[in-house]
């Protein structure tokens, strides 16, 4: 009886043999308990990989990189589907890359630099900390404020919706309406409200712009679905919450 | 629709396969994804490069493999993405996210050699065939079957299940 060599084991558990050598190695296996053994170590040492990696597959996709796909001109707006696509475990929050070598770190930074840059031209609602982005100014004074419950047509910055978010701080959705107009999240933090996500919104037909929440930019769409664990707030929770210092 | 515009629409579907590729290669969650940032901006840069007639996702996993193995480089380190003073880190995940079973599988890919542990990850955890493997590596199959075969090997004594 021929042995089965180990390529020709190894090329069997990856599904690399042809039907007919399969079915030698097959007879071979029903003969020989030691290589039947060994392939299983195989089997077992392929299902291990795949059960450690496969579950990256259902991981929401951090925001920031879908957002590197998006069109750069114009935000499609997407239907609003927020108890369809809800996750219950938050994105995992972009870190400061210790990883990286400053020069691979500034490769890595243009596209988040490019959206900076055009964010800091606009009017200082924005300020960085420690790399991260956190609201100031008047965006500060609407997120502590304002409530979707009550909307001022004449503000600068309309609030969408708010929630508590799966790792228990209270994120809120935005609008600054001035131009260059942009949506963005905003979650609670002991620093401030951060701003893991900011995006343009797109004109419409009118020359007018996107206001109302289910009208916000994918990547924001994505941002909240990924961080959503519950309910929206209603008006009485959102006023509870603001009394609360959105703690 | 321009190829930029084709590859970026192109990738959003592949971008949780990217991640699960950029996972088994770097270990951790932060790492894996600051190499798919670096992955899309190249990928992005060179659109014009993709031929539309080519499968995108195994153009983006040479981008991935390369752009990995450029910042192995760039630390310096080239058998061992996690040294010895980083390894409570690696053991300790600072999100608490990322399963046991992952770190565990991780941080034995993180003592082979380079040439191995892409194998395993584009062969094993990808499901790439192994002329797939070899094309994107740019070896012949022979080379990609016996990195595989030594792989195996180590990644059994470390794991146990070798008896």
């Amino acid at each position: 009886m021929n042995p089965i060599d180990d390529a020709t084991l190894q090329a069997y558990v990856d599904g690399e043999l042809d039907a007919a050598a399969r079915a030698r190695v097959d007879a071979l296996l029903a003969q020989d308990p030691a290589q039947a053994h060994r392939v299983q170590q195989l089997q077992a040492l392929n299902a291990q990989l795949r059960a450690a990696f496969d579950p990256v597959l259902d991981e929401p996709v951090p925001a920031h990189l879908t957002a590197m796909l998006q069109p750069r001109t114009t935000a499609a707006a997407t239907p609003t589907s927020l108890a369809g696509r809800r996750r219950t475990h938050a994105a995992p929050h972009h870190r400061p890359r210790r990883w990286m070598l400053p020069g691979a770190a500034l490769a890595a930074s243009v596209a988040l630099l490019a959206v900076g840059l055009w964010w800091h031209a606009g009017n200082g609602l924005v300020r960085t900390h420690n790399g991260e982005s956190y609201a100031a100014g008047a965006l500060v004074r609407a997120l502590d404020q304002s409530l979707a419950s009550e909307p001022d047509a004449q503000a600068p910055v309309a609030i969408g919706l708010s929630f508590r978010a799966a790792d228990g701080h209270i994120c809120r959705t935005f609008t600054i309406r001035t131009p260059p107009s942009r949506s963005g999240l905003a979650c609670r933090a002991a620093t401030g409200w951060a701003l893991p996500v900011i995006a343009p919104m797109a004109p419409v037909e009118s020359g007018e712009l996107r206001q109302a929440a289910s009208d916000l930019p994918p990547t924001v769409q994505a941002a909240v679905d990924a961080r959503l664990h519950g309910n929206v707030f209603n008006a009485r929770q959102e006023r509870a919450a603001r009394a609360a210092g959105w703690r | 629709m321009d190829s930029s515009d084709a590859v970026r629409e192109g990738l959003i579907p592949l971008l949780p396969r990217l991640r699960r590729l950029a996972r088994a290669l770097a270990g951790q969650v932060a790492d894996a994804d600051d190499l798919v940032q670096i992955v899309l901006e190249r990928a992005l840069a060179r659109a014009t490069q993709w031929r539309p007639d080519s499968p995108l996702d195994k153009w983006v996993f040479a981008i991935a493999r390369n752009a990995w193995r450029d910042e192995l480089r760039a630390r310096g380190r080239t058998a061992k993405l996690f040294a010895s003073e980083e390894a409570g880190e690696t053991v300790a995940d600072p999100t608490g996210t990322q399963p046991a079973q992952q770190l565990e599988l991780a941080a034995a890919l993180a003592t082979l050699s380079p040439d191995q542990r892409e194998v395993v990850a584009l062969v094993l955890v990808e499901g790439l065939s192994y002329d797939e493997a070899a094309a994107l590596l740019e070896v012949p199959v022979g080379t990609v079957t016996s990195r595989l075969a030594r792989a195996r090997t180590a990644l059994q004594a470390l794991l146990g299940n070798d008896a």
